[in-house]
């Protein structure tokens, strides 16, 4: 895909050109530093000054040669931040507001109404008015609505920034399974690095309307630039691991990440079809220079230090122990255990420190 | 004791038809406009709602004076419509056209006020989902606005019912023809038959707060509840 756009804006002017192919792409920056207007300029809704906008080779604008498709003909499914769902009508309407159109274009591939019903288990939800709804169940309706128009492309606008953490956890399994079944390459929109690590296999950095950086997330996420712009962040560390065996006497659960790594996380007692997601704040692992002895934390692993950034006192350090791990630490702990780049390291994670989304 | 009498009778259901056609006749046109005032910006656009919002505050008589210029048989228009067969003044054609004029302004602000209150992300996302103009029109935009335009629509009629100065040039007050609730009124006070005129009055009065209490039913349920 091809996005090369400037918009004016009242403050500032979006200017990126950035081209990339991935599964889910993700535009991460801050509040305000012209993500949705990116989405926009995509899906045609907005004007773009001048530019190209290219997808699997059909070109949807060009300032040069003057093309500019409608909305309508861009076959792009949108799930905006809130008030997604049109209120008049049901449910069931909504969901199917833009099958009919799919239903001309079978060739791009069948997708069964049924089947994004139950993985996006929301089967249950067709009666009932759209006022009813929770704010996780409106945001699978709108996805379901958005992958049921058959698109070549689903933009999605920080879909969980209007839920609570509660329902957040709830959602973010609903988007990776969106991802593995139906093979439509997205746009993710967020100001959140843990959705970014969850989802994403490119990221675009933006910040005022600017392309700070792209590439693949942990390739990107070391780079002293980045960690500066993140150093306020709550960094969490999200896996997708399947589980090999659960012991509820023991309180624990043994799950093997996507790297072949194995981990104990807190006693999960059903045994799920689909793929886990587990996360850990970078601030809840302890780094040791030393294999710890007689310590509680049920996971010790080894690891190799990939880099470290510092930047106000803080410390981000992106440790390679099969899969990557970022560890916020304080600057004086780098300096008091003089840690530097490709130090061996053991990586110290309470089994409670995980979550489960 | 007040009685209806069947000449009350006649004036209450011509004057409550020409309003009803009257207001059907305007709510396309008011729709069609107040959704374009809504949604679309152009040069000078002040301009032309001011143009459209005149007759709410000019003083009906000079609409009616304006009206008559434009379908009097001297003018252009006016004999147009005549060599075609249709005249517009003193008839009921008249009382309709100076009905649809002065409320026309009145349908127009209120259903713009409600096309305002949709919110335009819905009829973008309605466009990303394949949705052509007509139908995001149709099933998206104007089922949000419905209880406005129906709001709008009684505030229309009621005006329309409550018409006098620019109906009384156009029209004139013509028993049985052209003569209206508010024309009549006038007509039984001039010529001493109070009786009537309160009947008429009590009429006039059971329908305006009939009308106005459901449009404003309609826009905040909750308040006139």
């Amino acid at each position: 895909m091809l996005l090369r756009c400037r918009i004016p804006l009242p403050d500032f002017a979006v200017d990126i050109d950035a081209s990339f192919d991935a599964r889910v792409t993700s535009i991460f920056g801050p509040s305000g530093s012209g993500k949705t207007t990116i989405l926009d300029a995509v899906a045609g809704l907005t004007n773009v000054q001048k530019g190209e906008i290219e997808i699997n080779g059909k070109i949807l604008f060009s300032s040069t040669r003057g093309i500019n498709l409608s909305p309508q003909q861009r076959f792009i499914g949108y799930v905006p931040q809130e008030d997604a769902l049109f209120p008049h009508l049901s449910v069931r309407q909504n969901v199917l507001f833009g099958s009919d159109r799919a239903n001309e274009i079978m060739k791009r591939g069948m997708i069964e109404i049924d089947h994004v019903l139950d993985v996006l288990e929301i089967g249950n939800l067709l009666g009932r008015p759209v006022t009813k709804l929770s704010g996780g169940e409106a945001q699978r309706v709108a996805l379901a609505r958005a992958v049921l128009s058959r698109p070549q492309l689903l933009l999605l606008d920080e879909p969980l920034a209007a839920l609570d953490i509660a329902l957040k956890e709830k959602i973010l399994p609903y988007l990776s399974r969106v991802r593995d079944e139906f093979s439509i390459p997205m746009i993710y929109v967020t100001h959140n690095l843990s959705e970014v690590l969850a989802l994403a296999d490119w990221i675009l950095m933006i910040r005022q309307g600017r392309l700070l950086a792209q590439g693949v997330p942990k390739d990107v996420l070391r780079s002293a630039d980045t960690i500066a712009q993140i150093a306020g962040e709550q960094l969490e560390n999200v896996f997708t691991v399947t589980i090999m065996d659960s012991d509820r006497v023991a309180g624990r659960t043994r799950v093997r990440l996507e790297s072949g790594q194995e981990l104990f996380i807190p006693y999960v007692p059903r045994s799920t079809s689909w793929p886990l997601q587990v996360r850990i704040s970078a601030g809840d692992i302890l780094i040791s220079t030393r294999r710890p002895e007689g310590i509680s934390a049920g996971n010790i692993i080894a690891g190799v230090i990939r880099s470290i950034g510092i930047f106000n006192g803080q410390a981000m350090i992106a440790v390679d122990a099969g899969a990557e791990f970022y560890v916020r630490l304080t600057a004086s702990a780098v300096d008091r255990l003089k840690l530097v780049v490709d130090d061996p390291v053991f990586l110290i994670m309470k089994t409670h420190s995980f979550q489960i989304l | 004791m007040l009685f209806v009498t069947i000449e009350t009778w006649q004036i209450t259901l011509f004057s409550v038809a020409v309003a009803l056609a009257s207001t059907l006749v305007i709510l396309p046109f008011g729709v069609a406009l107040a959704w374009i005032f809504a949604r679309k910006e152009w040069p000078f656009k002040t301009v032309v709602e001011t143009v459209v919002l005149l007759p709410l505050v000019m003083p009906p008589v000079s609409t009616g004076l304006i009206l008559l210029e434009i379908f009097g048989r001297r003018s252009p228009v006016g004999q147009w419509l005549y060599n075609w067969g249709i005249e517009i003044v003193f008839n009921w054609k008249g009382v309709l056209i100076a009905m649809a004029v002065m409320s026309f302004p009145l349908l127009v602000r209120a259903v713009k006020t409600s096309f305002s209150e949709v919110n335009p992300r819905l009829e973008q996302i309605a466009a990303t989902l394949g949705a052509s103009r007509r139908r995001i029109f149709f099933v998206i935009t104007i089922p949000l606005a419905f209880k406005g335009i129906m709001a709008g629509s009684l505030l229309a009629f009621s005006r329309a019912l409550g018409e006098f100065g620019a109906t009384i040039l156009l029209a004139g007050n013509i028993p049985g023809r052209t003569q209206t609730l508010s024309l009549a009124i006038f007509n039984y006070v001039q010529t001493g038959r109070e009786h009537e005129a309160y009947m008429l009055l009590s009429i006039t009065v059971m329908i305006a707060f009939a009308s106005v209490w459901c449009s404003e039913w309609l826009l905040h349920p909750a308040k006139a509840s």
